[in-house]
């Protein structure tokens, strides 16, 4: 006889597995399947932990190779990163975090169906792989998620042409890295690769890197790149990559209608990630998709009674849907919460913070300046450099700036953006400033703590109104 | 002795009341019980008689002026104590006197005397809100600060935000929606001259014309600014749902034919309504909850039944209300309804009678309409809508009868009345008009 469930979740990644402790907090019996071997999904085992974890062995050797300058005197001899070691804290952290979400699903009563998912139908899912069985289901969130797709010219092998999938178990530094599209992950491995030595060239399609980001956003990060040495190509498209045995050559055209050929030792592909849908039988289900992604409503409902959606294999229909872990979550708890009956509201996707981990880091939230005039509003701006307070110039930090864009009208905060020191942590105020409807004139009155990089917020929000107290 | 005259107490949740005419004039003789002025409070439009016999000396409070009730707005003496300060200018009416020091013992005329303790209201007065009211209504930094621009009372707006809180969005689409209501009052006069400098703040919200608009503007009835605060307050108060039945009205009908010349002759004509509103009564003794307020954590449950009857006038509407109608049998509530009906409508309405309603009828039928979707009167819970009352074809025993027929919707106030609670009153209603008991 099939097991009965209240709530079958497809896929433990950040949007699965919060979605069904969510559930089960509320009372309802859960089941999660995953073909992984450790819950946790992309985020855990793939995607942020791992490259943020590299990240930081990439911060700790820049702050040793400043060793001088902070009057740390070392033995003779350049300092190195020693990959072996790298991984192994690095996998350690991973492990660390899958087993807590295993903790996780005991103490609410979780069952954890090891296999492949198939949709059967009147809220039936087989489980077609590992632990084979029928489970029955009122209601079922698929979870499914995301995983790194190339793009038509490049056909991607593992070894010389790889993805983010490899880019974190990489065994040894590559001597040359030439990375393929300059989003997040992008980014991030430039700035990881660069660091532990690799000469590192970004190439990206559009005008600018981290082209989601304000354009003042762009310029700092491509400044600080070119002085950390790495080679910056936007507005540049590459028509073929051929790994060999000795290395990939790249072929390309430039913005100026030249075309040739980069040679390096590893190509990463990093051009976005599509849905992952395979076997599961979403069509034969009769569930739309759009694109390949799951078509969902504002409350993560798909085309058919009884089956929602959540995280990177969705679409809302209304551009791109963001492929985050913390929206994942969230569309998790409410797709929950909704099924326990509770009231629920539709996310503001305004409103969701992005955090890029490159050095220097990015964190922003809301409308970039370009988007709020697109939109229509009369918008005013205030940008205050990190470079100026006392605390950046303590850490020996001097780049980025923190820049909010403003309507002019109500005095609505529509976005803020800023790249430098702890931006990805600095961005938690502004994320609430947005939420809670700020106004510029409530940032100016709250107080800043001295001596903080916070203080570079207040100070923007001065900006925005005419002049920032220390400028 | 002169007499204080005062802004008598119109309801219990009523803290003032405007004066819209004066009937009489400084230096005019006045008999005690002779109309005086007039008044309009959110609930009665009402003539107020002279407490006392002498000549009218003083009127403190312009037509148009607005005072708390138990102020004094005039006095009453001998012809030689004419006030010197007349005419009046726009200083403050003084500050009402403590009650025992003003009211004449010998002066008994109901209008005039205010109720002994003015009951303290739940918070929910319909009296304009003041700045206090608009901070209570959850909002954001960004919704204040549009509110100010726009000159928006944020308690006017229903909040979609986490509990009840109003968001930029709720505020641009209340804005945007005022402004479309003032562009459909203007297309009603279309050969108006166009005012000058548009409109101002209504009272109820924002702009409704530009400057140099074609349209005609008109400064709104207290009664229509009452009725307009108190709708809204309560469709923002009451999770309202309603609830239609469908009911045979023949038995009705027959027993109505049967006694007509019977009530005639006692002076009184025998209408549909009392025969609802006996219905009514006995549903409500049946289940109190639908007899109830809601304050705060309390629910409060009412002894009396109390009905208000709504009486739709020229120019607004009214809902005078028949105490003790659970006391009452068929005669009693078919006099009762046809005296506050009448006396509604010649403004003969006496302050109590307007207020301590516990369960309303509202009768949309009377035009036409088939079924009505009324909004409560608060502080009450529900309210009964009556649908026009005709012939129509029904299935009886697996044939097509022709009956008289009404539809009778109920609303309610989900935070106390849930869907079984408000049907099965609706049922007993129905069973009560269908078997009706003519003794």
């Amino acid at each position: 006889m099939a097991k009965s469930f209240d709530v079958v979740v497809i896929g433990a990644g950040t949007g699965g597995y919060v979605a069904a402790i969510r559930a089960a907090q509320l009372g309802k019996t859960v089941a999660v399947v995953e073909k992984q071997s450790a819950l946790g999904g992309t985020c855990l085992i793939w995607g942020c932990i791992p490259t943020k974890a590299l990240l930081e062995h990439a911060h700790a050797l820049k702050v040793i190779q400043h060793a001088a300058e902070w009057g740390v005197t070392i033995p003779p001899g350049s300092p190195a990163i020693n990959m072996p070691q790298v991984h192994a804290r690095k996998d350690k952290i991973v492990g660390g975090l899958t087993r807590g979400v295993e903790f996780l699903f005991k103490k609410n009563k979780i069952t954890w169906v090891k296999g492949t998912a198939r949709l059967a139908g009147s809220g039936r899912v087989d489980v077609v792989e590992g632990d084979k069985q029928t489970l029955e289901a009122r209601e079922i969130i698929i979870a499914t998620g995301s995983a790194p797709r190339s793009v038509p010219s490049v056909t991607i092998d593992h070894t010389r042409i790889i993805t983010s999938d490899e880019a974190i178990h990489l065994k040894e530094v590559p001597g040359s890295l030439v990375i393929l599209g300059s989003g997040a992950v992008g980014v991030e491995f430039a700035s990881i690769y660069r660091r532990f030595g690799s000469a590192v060239t970004i190439i990206e399609l559009l005008p600018r890197l981290v082209p989601v980001e304000d354009e003042a956003v762009s310029a700092e990060l491509e400044k600080s790149f070119k002085k950390q040495g790495i080679t910056v190509m936007t507005g540049t498209k590459v028509t073929k990559a051929t790994a060999s045995s000795s290395g990939v050559a790249i072929e390309a055209d430039t913005p100026d209608g030249k075309k040739g050929t980069i040679n390096a030792d590893v190509l990463l592909v990093a051009t976005g990630r599509g849905p992952v849908t395979t076997g599961l039988g979403v069509e034969e289900a009769g569930i739309t998709l759009e694109r390949g992604y799951i078509k969902v409503d504002e409350l993560y409902r798909t085309s058919v009674p009884g089956i929602s959606a959540i995280g990177d294999v969705i679409t809302l229909g209304t551009g791109v849907h963001p492929q985050l872990a913390h929206v994942s979550s969230m569309e998790g708890i409410i797709t929950a919460e909704r099924i326990a009956g509770q009231p629920v509201q539709p996310l503001n996707y305004d409103h969701v913070p992005g955090c890029t981990y490159c050095d220097p880091e990015i964190g922003s939230v809301g409308l970039t300046e370009a988007r709020a005039k697109e939109r229509g509003y009369d918008v005013r701006t205030g940008t205050f450099p990190f470079g100026v307070l006392g605390r950046a110039k303590m850490a020996g930090e001097s780049e980025g700036f923190v820049k909010i864009v403003a309507d002019k009208k109500y005095d609505e905060v529509l976005g803020v953006h800023m790249i430098g020191p702890r931006s990805t942590e600095l961005v938690a105020e502004a994320v609430l400033a947005l939420r809670l409807e700020c106004t510029v004139e409530e940032l100016i009155k709250t107080i800043h703590a001295h001596p903080t990089f916070s203080e570079a917020v207040g100070e923007a929000a001065h900006a925005a109104h005419g002049a920032a107290i220390h400028m | 002795m002169p007499t204080p005259v005062l802004m008598p107490q119109m309801g219990e949740s009523i803290a003032e009341g405007t004066i819209v005419r004066w009937i009489k004039k400084v230096g005019d003789a006045v008999d005690r019980d002779e109309p005086l002025f007039e008044i309009s409070t959110d609930k009665v439009d009402a003539e107020i008689p002279a407490p006392a016999t002498g000549v009218l000396t003083e009127i403190k409070v312009n037509e148009g002026e607005t005072v708390a009730v138990n102020s004094v707005v005039a006095t009453i003496g001998a012809a030689s104590e004419i006030s010197k300060q007349e005419p009046l200018g726009s200083a403050p009416p003084p500050a009402a006197p403590s009650l025992d020091s003003v009211v004449p013992r010998d002066v008994d005329a109901p209008p005039a005397k205010p109720a002994a303790t003015p009951r303290k209201t739940n918070g929910r007065t319909a009296a304009k809100p003041s700045e206090d009211d608009s901070r209570k209504q959850r909002s954001s930094p960004l919704v204040r600060r549009i509110a100010r621009d726009n000159d928006v009372d944020i308690s006017q707006i229903h909040g979609s935000g986490l509990g009840g809180r109003v968001t930029k969005n709720d505020i641009l689409e209340y804005i945007d929606s005022e402004t479309g209501t003032g562009d459909s009052l203007g297309a009603e006069a279309p050969g108006a001259k166009a005012a000058g400098s548009g409109t101002r703040d209504t009272g109820l919200g924002t702009r409704a014309a530009d400057p140099g608009s074609r349209v005609e503007i008109k400064p709104l009835s207290v009664m229509r600014k009452k009725i307009a605060e108190h709708m809204v307050m309560s469709r923002r108060t009451s999770a309202h749902v309603h609830s239609v039945f469908h009911v045979n009205f023949s038995t009705v009908e027959r027993i109505r034919q049967q006694k007509k010349a019977e009530y005639e002759q006692l002076g009184t004509k025998l209408t549909y309504m009392a025969f609802i509103a006996k219905a009514v009564v006995s549903a409500l003794r049946r289940f109190p909850i639908v007899n109830a307020s809601l304050d705060g954590d309390n629910v409060i449950y009412k002894k009396d039944i109390n009905l208000g009857i709504a009486v739709a006038l020229e120019s607004g509407l009214i809902v005078p209300v028949i105490k003790h109608a659970d006391e009452k049998n068929l005669l009693g509530l078919s006099r009762a309804i046809a005296d506050i009906a009448t006396r509604a409508r010649s403004k003969q309405l006496k302050p109590e009678e307007v207020h301590d309603g516990t369960f309303t009828i509202t009768n949309p039928g009377q035009f036409g309409s088939q079924f009505g979707m009324p909004i409560i009167n608060q502080p009450q819970v529900a309210i009964l809508g009556v649908g026009t009352i005709e012939k129509r074809p029904i299935v009886v025993d697996d044939a097509i009868a022709i009956r008289t027929m009404a539809y009778l919707t109920l609303g309610y106030d989900h935070r106390l009345v849930d869907g079984a609670t408000g049907d099965q009153f609706m049922a007993e209603v129905k069973q009560q008009l269908e078997n009706f008991d003519a003794q």
